[in-house]
């Protein structure tokens, strides 16, 4: 064994040794550096390889690579332990408190009113209905008369209405819109009303601004059992598969028959007399509806003995404070936020 | 309405109605059932079962308060009971109601046995209004001397009755009276009807003529003249009658002809005959500026409009409505005149109306009489004010009786209904046999004709409402009942209507898409009142041009011509229930209508297909929204920010990127384009000129978006700075179009990127900038962004620097280095040319 062959044995031994008790990425970069850098020692080293004779090159060359690739191994190994450790030891310093809140964007949400209408036009969309609108400012004509209410009737105590001039109205309810419906195209008709509607009253359960859906079916054929079955269904879909319907026998100047129709109480089903939902009775009023009257037919220019059809009509803001279990009509229109963040 | 249980029981025997549950509330259930809605039902015993009628023997100071005295009291049996009683108008030897150990009061007070300062009280002493009598009274109740004692309260005074309260509909004019109840009660039983037995008058000698003078108006006017009547408090049958039902008894002959209204439907009126001038009593149409002295002390001046009654000499009464003050019944009355007659109902509805006198008796007029039961009705009246205005000495008289009737009336022949059974039971969805559709009708007192399926009905001429063959459907339908109707589903004819190509599911669609995006924007759907105070529209320089005519209060008295008050209000509402210090985030948004006059507003006449479908009114459909206050709905203080323009502009961007809408411009609306022409424009007022912006799609203007104006911010107290705005909806529904978004493809090569600094003067705007790059950095230059905006050090008074990024490609080959540098030297070169910017 030559010098070299020893020196490169020392070296590379001192420097496993080096390795082995580095504790950083930097000192460990050094030696890599000062021992396998151009200049490094052992590179050094393998430049006096001039002076040894040719026929040991070759054995001192294979010592030097062996010794070189152990040294890379070890800086290799050594680097990962390092670096693991390093990553280790940084997991603590970036601890943070989980248990803060979440930073959190503004999640906005729809009325209940236009939820309403959204579910209510799903469900009948489902069996054939489409949604129509019309204006808010009605003539007298439309609002009452084609609805076959005429001046000085009783049944306009029913509905006390604002006006916005003579013969023009706030409609009192959305029925102006099936007449301009029927006006302007022929039967059948399916079509579903929703809107905003203005009578002069005010109180927890009454505003003199709220929301109606009209339903109307005009064909040939149409009978009072066909009512029942889309009320039916309508019911089931909204209020659960249990609810049961009941119809009671009311008055409407635009239907014949006209009915008040019930929905089965959700929450008591009638087995709880104090039930401050139903007040015991295990039904809640939840719209109005009927035959539609033949003077509709007549001021639409259809021919009723050809037709029959049915109407039905509910309060948004009452199936919204149903669904919803919302105590008091006003804050529907209070714009408050805590109200409407809450049922989105 | 009113009806008492016991009342009915006199007319139809009601012992059948009870089943499984008593008597009242089957009745209910029955009534109900049938469209005679029961609201509530009322034992007028309630709360009185331990109310019992005892003496005082005596009454002592409260040793230790001197208001309060200790009365020793008595049923007459067992023991004194002490009972303590703040009342001071009793003594002792009264008769008086005690409410029992245990006894709940119709006011819902709990008795229970306690100690008042220091003395046991078994009981409490009770006024009218702790028992449920008046809403208020002085004192507790002394009973009159000849009361038994110990007896209970409701013993004494009659009050085994059960009332209902009955919501009627407008078109059941006919059940306005016991007897009207009566009969759907007997038909739906299938009981006969128990009238009273009454003599027909046979109408001669009346001393007093009936002149007819308003033609159809009124046709028909029956009369009858009682001499020796003697006023005074009514037989006790008949107070109790009418307290049963909350009528105050005043004297027997008011009282038999309230009495005879609620019993027959029919509103009557007694006259002092001998007040009545010319021995002639007419009804006729009033003349305009008639003075004419009411019932109720107060003179009216009529319009020429409204019926009257009127003597040889003067009017004497508001036909329909109330009596005149001239002619009324008093103490010294005699002699009286009846009067039964019938009246046109528009015309008593618009007198009540007009002279805001709405009686019992107008509501029965309004709904309509039964065209033939007149000479029944005078009958009854006269019966009965003979019988209760005579006393063991004196004995009433009827001297003598008239009429009068137009040929309408006199040959009036109840209504023919043609039908067939099988209408009825298509119409219903039903299968009733022709045998139980005749019984039906018999039951309810029509005639009923049959032949094969061919029906023809008679209705009773009480029943108004009954006119057409739909209507016989109900009253089938009413009496098998709702129930008994199937459940069906009906056939869907023909193909439901496409939606594509429908311009109004697109814009309902439109709407639902429009109100997710603010939804997903975090914003809250508000639904303002479509009427506010004209005050309030004016805090923000806007005028309602329509305006309510009988608003329900000034608050809602002006149609809005915008949303923006009414969202401002909304904001307002939050901020008044914020309280403490931690920051108030409020975003509102809003989508409805808002109103504009445009023509008269007034409907141009009835006639089908007329005018009738215009209003001059119009109204455009607005989305309006709001923000204020953090960035972040939750954050911690360093990261929560604040809004500021820019955020609301996103929102806006959103929103329109969302729903899909094309073509949509904004440019900055300084002072003058927010002034309008000629500054007419409020909008000024509204938003900050330098932090706004005007929205436009081709020429049309859509509307603003900005801060709002310092001052008004002032003004309204708000907590943060308010960014806000009001678009018109239809113009951009027509930029959205109905067409799915289709799929564009990008280069598959590689982009290059060339970031600029530019120093300009402040005045330039950085969509110019970003638009001139586009337009010379053609065919190549395909995105360029804003990425920095800079004042301050380093940079020059009144300039700004500003970084810009071009993002370059091409769709069919990799792009070269020496193309990317042309190109920018060339964007560079325009920049410097049409805006003065330097690269820094």
């Amino acid at each position: 064994m030559n010098d070299i062959q020893s020196q490169i044995i020392s070296r590379g031994q001192t420097t496993l040794a080096d390795i082995s008790k580095t504790n950083t990425l930097s000192d460990l970069e050094q030696i890599r550096v000062s021992v396998l850098g151009k200049k490094g020692t052992l590179s050094e080293a393998l430049k006096t390889l001039g002076t040894v004779p040719a026929e040991e090159r070759p054995k001192i060359g294979a010592l030097a690579n062996e010794w070189k690739a152990k040294i890379e191994g070890a800086l290799e190994t050594k680097k990962s332990e390092l670096e693991a450790k390093e990553i280790e030891a940084s997991l603590g310093k970036t601890k943070i408190d989980v248990s803060l809140p979440g930073r959190r964007p503004h999640m906005g949400a729809l009325h209940p009113i236009t939820q309403t209408i959204k579910k209510v036009s799903e469900v009948l969309g489902r069996i054939g209905f489409d949604v129509t609108v019309g204006p808010e400012a009605e003539t007298d004509f439309l609002n009452f008369e084609a609805a076959n209410i005429p001046k000085d009737h009783p049944a306009r105590d029913m509905q006390d209405t604002f006006f916005l001039g003579p013969g023009v109205v706030l409609r009192s309810h959305t029925t102006a819109v099936q007449m301009r419906a029927m006006r302007g195209k022929t039967w059948p008709i399916r079509i579903l009303c929703p809107g905003a509607v203005y009578r002069a009253d005010n109180d927890a359960t009454h505003s003199p601004m709220f929301h109606q859906i009209e339903g109307l079916w005009v064909d040939k054929k149409v009978s009072m059992s066909d009512l029942k079955g889309v009320l039916g269904f309508f019911a089931k879909e909204l209020f659960g598969a249990d609810a049961k319907i009941r119809l009671r026998p009311s008055y409407f100047a635009f239907v014949e028959p006209g009915a008040e129709v019930d929905v089965s109480c959700a929450i008591c089903a009638g087995r709880n007399p104090k039930c401050s939902v139903c007040k015991g009775t295990g039904w809640l009023e939840i719209l109005g509806a009927g035959m539609v009257h033949p003077r509709l037919f007549e001021y639409a220019g259809y021919k009723s003995d050809e037709i029959s059809g049915f109407a039905f009509g509910m309060g948004v803001e009452r199936i919204a404070m149903l669904l919803h279990d919302i105590p008091d009509l006003r804050l529907m229109f209070q714009g408050d936020q805590r109200f409407l963040k809450q049922l989105r | 309405m009113k009806i008492s249980y016991q009342w009915l029981n006199e007319w139809v025997d009601l012992s059948a109605v009870t089943g499984v549950k008593e008597g009242p509330v089957a009745l209910a259930e029955l009534l109900t059932a049938r469209g005679l809605e029961v609201e509530s039902i009322h034992k007028l015993a309630e709360g009185l079962d331990k109310v019992v009628t005892v003496r005082i023997l005596e009454r002592a100071k409260h040793p230790e308060a001197d208001r309060l005295s200790i009365c020793k009291v008595t049923t007459g049996i067992g023991e004194l009971m002490e009972i303590v009683c703040g009342a001071q108008n009793m003594k002792a030897g009264d008769i008086v109601c005690l409410a029992q150990i245990g006894a709940v009061l119709p006011n819902g007070m709990k008795i229970e046995k306690s100690k008042i300062r220091g003395v046991v009280s078994n009981g409490m002493l009770c006024s009218e209004t702790e028992l449920g009598f008046k809403d208020q009274s002085d004192g507790i109740l002394v009973m009159p001397e000849n009361t038994p004692l110990g007896w209970k309260l409701a013993d004494v005074l009659g009050l085994d009755d059960t009332v209902f309260e009955i919501k009627l509909t407008a078109n059941r004019g006919d059940c306005l009276s016991h007897r009207g109840m009566a009969r759907e009660i007997a038909a739906a039983l299938s009981k006969p009807l128990k009238p009273p037995k009454v003599a027909p008058l046979d109408f001669k000698n009346s001393p007093i003529a009936i002149e007819l003078e308003a033609g159809e108006d009124a046709p028909q006017f029956f009369g009858c003249y009682i001499s020796n009547v003697k006023v005074g408090p009514s037989p006790k049958w008949l107070k109790q009658r009418l307290e049963s039902i909350g009528q105050r008894s005043i004297n027997n002959l008011v009282d038999v002809g309230n009495f005879l209204m609620f019993e027959y439907g029919f509103p009557v009126h007694i006259y002092d005959a001998d007040k009545l001038e010319g021995g002639v009593i007419k009804v006729r149409r009033s003349k305009a500026g008639e003075k004419l002295l009411l019932l109720d002390g107060q003179t009216i001046e009529t319009t020429g409009e409204e019926l009257v009654i009127a003597d040889g000499k003067k009017p004497v009464g508001l036909a329909g409505v109330m009596g005149g003050g001239n002619s009324e019944v008093s103490d010294s009355t005699k002699n009286v005149f009846l009067e039964c007659a019938e009246f046109n109902p528009t015309l008593v509805r618009r007198a009540a109306f007009r002279f805001s006198r709405r009686s019992e008796a107008s509501l029965r007029f309004e709904k309509g009489v039964d065209p033939a039961g007149h000479r029944d009705a005078i009958a009854r009246l006269s019966d009965l004010v003979i019988k209760v205005a005579s006393t063991d000495k004196s004995i009433a008289e009827m001297k003598g009786s008239t009429f009068k009737q137009l040929p309408s009336r006199a040959s009036f022949k109840a209504r023919q209904i043609q039908t067939t059974t099988d209408f009825i039971d298509g119409f219903l969805g039903t299968d009733i046999e022709a045998a139980k559709m005749v019984d039906i009708f018999k039951r309810l007192d029509c005639g009923v004709e049959i032949s094969g399926n061919k029906l023809v009905v008679t209705s009773p001429t009480y029943r108004l409402d009954l006119n057409i063959r739909e209507d016989l459907a109900e009253e089938v339908a009413r009496t098998i009942g709702y129930d008994a109707i199937p459940t069906t589903i009906p056939v869907l004819t023909g193909m439901p209507s496409p939606k594509l190509g429908d311009t109004t599911a697109h814009r309902l669609k439109t709407i639902d898409r429009m109100k997710d995006a603010f939804a997903e924007s975090g914003m809250n759907e508000i639904v303002a009142y479509s009427f506010q105070s004209e005050a309030w529209l004016k805090k923000f320089g806007f005028e309602s041009s329509v305006k309510v005519l009988n608003p329900l209060s000034e608050e809602q008295a002006a149609m809005v011509p915008s949303l923006l008050p009414g969202l401002m209000g909304a904001y307002l509402e939050n901020q008044r229930h914020h309280f403490g210090s931690s920051p108030l985030a409020v975003r509102l948004f809003e989508i409805r209508p808002v109103f504009e006059k445009v023509g008269d507003i007034k409907a141009a006449g009835a006639s089908p297909l007329g005018g009738e479908m215009e209003t001059g009114v119009r109204e455009t459909w607005k989305i309006s929204f709001l923000i204020s206050g953090p960035r972040y709905d939750q954050a911690m203080k360093q990261d929560l920010g604040e809004v500021d323009f820019y955020d609301l502009k996103s929102v806006v961007e959103d929103v329109f990127e969302s729903v899909g809408t094309k073509g949509v411009r904004m440019r900055a609306a300084d002072s003058a384009l927010l002034a309008g022409n000629g500054g007419t424009s409020n909008l000024a007022q509204l938003f900050h000129p330098g932090q706004t912006v005007q929205m436009t799609a081709g020429k049309e203007a859509l509307g603003f978006f900005g801060r709002i104006h310092p001052k008004l911010e002032g003004e309204l107290k708000l907590r943060n700075t308010v960014y806000w705005g009001e678009l018109t909806l239809d113009p951009v529904i027509a930029l959205t179009p109905q067409k799915e978004k289709s799929f564009k493809a990008w280069s598959p090569f590689p982009t290059m990127e060339r970031d600029f600094a530019l120093l300009v003067e402040q005045s330039v705007t950085s969509e110019s900038l970003v638009q001139s790059a586009l337009k010379h950095g053609k065919p190549i230059a395909k995105v360029v962004k804003i990425f920095d905006t800079y004042k301050g050090a380093h940079i020059p008074e009144g300039k700004i620097s500003i970084g810009v990024r071009v993002i370059f490609s091409e769709e069919t080959k990799s792009l070269e280095e020496k193309q990317v540098d042309q190109c920018s030297e060339l964007i560079v070169k325009k920049w410097a040319e049409e805006f003065g910017a330097t690269l820094r």
